[in-house]
């Protein structure tokens, strides 16, 4: 069942069209990421969800009703920007965001002393927010999101600005909210992490969906057209590899996506014969590939119908 | 639509948060203080600077006038016999007087003007001490020389003093006018000081919550126009607070201030008798609930007009000091009445004081001032009112559609036309 159903959204501001026919549904439970470079309409369409602003057309479905203030109790925002009073007590500030949630003073106090707890934060709660480094903040921030337990928790770069540990411990918690259940929607453009947490994914670029669905089809759906390939030696072979597009290249590594026909072992063999191969490996592309690829090809396209039209 | 549970919690933080603060704390307790020691100062200075007595000699060549003079005040005058203009010329430069004065008999008959030569310092007060002096000196010389009657001489010295009071609707006789001319002034200059504050308090909390990067997260909770009634209203109410507080504080302090002010004055040699607050050198004028009611309905429906068009210009900002010109603009109204108040005070009934204070962006500061001065209509007081509720409403609702846009705005210094633009947005 689809927990959240863009349908055919359109947001203009004044003559600049932030969002034009967006269209995708996030299903229940599932761990959902909105991918796509700056700019692309993702906050837009984000701020939508949670009824921030309202589309000009389309609509916004959450559990099926039109998104309104009783749909915002049930999600949780945690945006690009972070920010909260920095003038305010720490204890004050997450009562104050968990009311304006619809919880009652009991329930609110009750849930926000098991997360203070969880993120060993319980000491800050009569300290200025201000009086707190920015990781602390961070964790405040991240307990204004969910301390009202929403169905939906919509994050946007969580990890930003995060040292290792803290990244590791924000990681755990998302991902036990989403066994209990909860649906994540993860807007980012750090691949990796979408590789490692994400089911299903949405890509945007210039404002509408390029690409849109459960990861491992998309993955799959790409095919194997990649070789990843590690060496010790001189790396200018790679210059003379045809119908190739190089990523992640390094002084002795390479990942060679293979372009209309390409043939993996003639790359082989071409690299047999100038380096010492230490490791070779045929693959699926990486998301990263994926995001790349998919974004220079739309953008491409849009520039040839607009130069045709 | 609203949702007033909502509404609620936010005004609650606005006012609670502010109320707690330190700066709020102290202005509200030092405001009465200060006009305490103000009242104080008004009644103290005339005594703290005793008039330095300064020596005017008097080369009389009639022998007629300067002993008057020295009568009038022994300690001021001063007859040096067989001393010369030049003589008393050095005696000033030396320091020990400090003018002379030579009278003539054309100076008596009036067809030579008297002259003062003096050492350049006392001022004012002195040189018309001196003229009145020599006035009644050379009055009384000439009274005497023409044999005038005791009777008429009573009559010379009578000093007429006018005495006004404004007759009420009910028949009563009221206070002064122009006592009551300062107390509207100043309810005029609070008015307009309270409203650039408090509007003020309101643009930055807007600004605070944009450059904080939180109004995001507020938002995904509550309405923007709830958020911008809730602060409207939330320091609104910190507004009357105060303003009550100053009320009781200051009414308490006026009731108190004749007596200690008439302790404090009780030092002039001549006031051994019983002191009425009538011995004041100026009346307390005593100001009617009545005005102190409409006084608190004006303040506070122009800081809602107000606030509202601030909230506005700061959903445009990022930072306070950005824009100066979109500030300019909205505070112009308000800067405009304070150009009219002496005009609106020495004549209030005028039909342009009465356009004015029903003009609703002037008539918060011109419609006090007017009623503090003299009965004005109360149709006019409604039709005041009822105006300055119509332009609140107007204003909210422009902008509220100014602030749910410009508070997600962020990277570009609004223009007026930008804001018009965003009026149009859905």
């Amino acid at each position: 069942m689809s927990i959240i159903k863009v349908e055919h959204v359109l947001k203009q501001f004044g003559s600049f069209t932030a969002v034009k026919d967006v269209s995708f549904e996030v299903t229940k439970g599932r761990i959902f990421g909105i991918l796509g470079p700056n700019g692309a309409g993702k906050t837009t369409t984000i701020r939508m969800i949670n009824y921030i602003t309202i589309p000009d057309s389309g609509q916004v479905l959450i559990n099926g009703m039109q998104a309104d203030s009783n749909s915002q109790k049930k999600i949780g925002y945690l945006p690009e920007e972070r920010g909260l009073y920095k003038k305010m007590k720490v204890g004050e500030q997450l009562l104050y965001l968990a009311r304006l949630k619809g919880m009652s003073p009991i329930d609110a106090k009750k849930s926000l002393k098991y997360w203070l707890d969880r993120f060993e934060a319980t000491d800050w709660v009569k300290k200025e927010l201000g009086e707190l480094s920015k990781g602390q903040q961070q964790k405040i921030q991240f307990i204004s999101t969910i301390a009202h337990d929403p169905e939906i928790c919509i994050f946007d770069e969580p990890f930003s600005g995060l040292d290792p540990i803290n990244s590791e411990l924000l990681k755990d918690v998302i991902i036990e909210l989403n066994k209990n259940g909860k649906t994540i929607l993860f807007a980012t453009h750090r691949m990796e992490q979408v590789e490692q947490m994400c089911d299903d994914i949405c890509l945007f670029s210039k404002g509408t969906v390029i690409l849109n669905g459960a990861l491992s089809d998309i993955k799959r759906s790409f095919g194997k057209n990649t070789v990843k390939i590690e060496f010790q030696g001189d790396a200018s072979f790679l210059e003379e590899l045809q119908n190739v597009r190089i990523n992640n290249r390094s002084s002795n590594f390479a990942e060679i996506r293979l372009l209309d026909g390409a043939d993996e072992q003639e790359i082989l063999k071409k690299a047999i014969s100038q380096v010492k191969v230490m490791h070779f490996e045929f693959v699926q592309p990486s998301l990263n590939e994926i995001f790349i690829s998919t974004v220079n090809s739309h953008t491409n396209k849009e520039k040839l119908t607009t130069e045709v039209s | 639509m609203i949702e007033f549970d909502k509404l609620g919690i936010v005004i609650k933080r606005e006012y609670l948060t502010r109320i707690k603060s330190k700066a709020y704390i102290l202005t509200t307790l030092l405001a009465p203080l200060i006009l305490i020691m103000f009242i104080l100062l008004i009644a103290l200075i005339p005594m703290l600077s005793p008039e330095t007595t300064r020596v005017v000699a008097i080369i009389d060549t009639t022998n007629s006038v300067s002993h008057r003079m020295v009568d009038a005040d022994p300690n001021q005058y001063r007859i040096f016999p067989n001393a010369t203009v030049n003589d008393v010329r050095r005696m000033i430069n030396d320091g020990v007087i400090q003018g002379y004065i030579v009278i003539t008999e054309e100076v008596i008959e009036g067809t030579v003007n008297p002259e003062l030569i003096y050492g350049g310092s006392g001022g004012l007060n002195f040189i018309q001490k001196v003229q009145r002096d020599l006035r009644n000196s050379i009055r009384e010389e000439k009274l005497d020389r023409s044999n005038v009657s005791a009777d008429v001489r009573q009559i010379m010295r009578e000093n007429v003093n006018l005495v006004t009071r404004v007759l009420t609707d009910t028949g009563e006789e009221e206070q002064d006018t122009s006592a009551l001319m300062v107390v509207g002034l100043i309810l005029g200059f609070v008015i307009y000081g309270a409203m650039f504050a408090y509007g003020g308090i309101v643009m930055r909390g807007v600004i605070e919550e944009k450059s904080n990067r939180i109004i995001e997260v507020i938002v995904s909770s509550v309405r923007p126009f709830e958020l911008l009634l809730g602060k409207v209203f939330g320091v609104g109410a910190l507004a009357v607070t105060q303003f009550v507080f100053w009320i009781a504080a200051g009414s308490a302090i006026t009731a108190a201030s004749t007596p200690i002010l008439l302790f404090f004055m009780k030092q002039p040699p001549d006031a051994t008798a019983a002191m009425g607050e009538a011995d004041l050198p100026f009346t307390i004028p005593t100001i009617g609930t009545e005005l102190i009611v409409f006084f608190l309905i004006f303040f506070i429906l122009g800081y809602l007009m107000y606030s509202a068009m601030f909230a506005a210009v700061g959903s445009a900002l990022e930072s306070e000091t950005e824009n100066q010109q979109l500030m300019l603009v909205v505070s112009l109204p308000i800067i405009i009445p304070i150009f009219f108040l002496g005009t609106v005070a020495a004549d209030p009934d005028s039909s342009l004081s009465l356009v004015l204070s029903l003009i609703p962006f002037f008539a918060p500061i011109i419609m006090p001032v007017r009623m503090a001065i003299m009965n004005v209509p109360m149709w006019e007081v409604a039709l005041a009112i009822g105006l300055m509720i119509a332009a609140f409403l107007g204003l909210m609702w422009l902008s509220a559609r100014i602030y749910r846009v410009g508070i997600l705005m962020y990277g570009k210094s609004a223009s007026f036309s930008e804001l018009s633009k965003w009026i149009r947005y859905n």
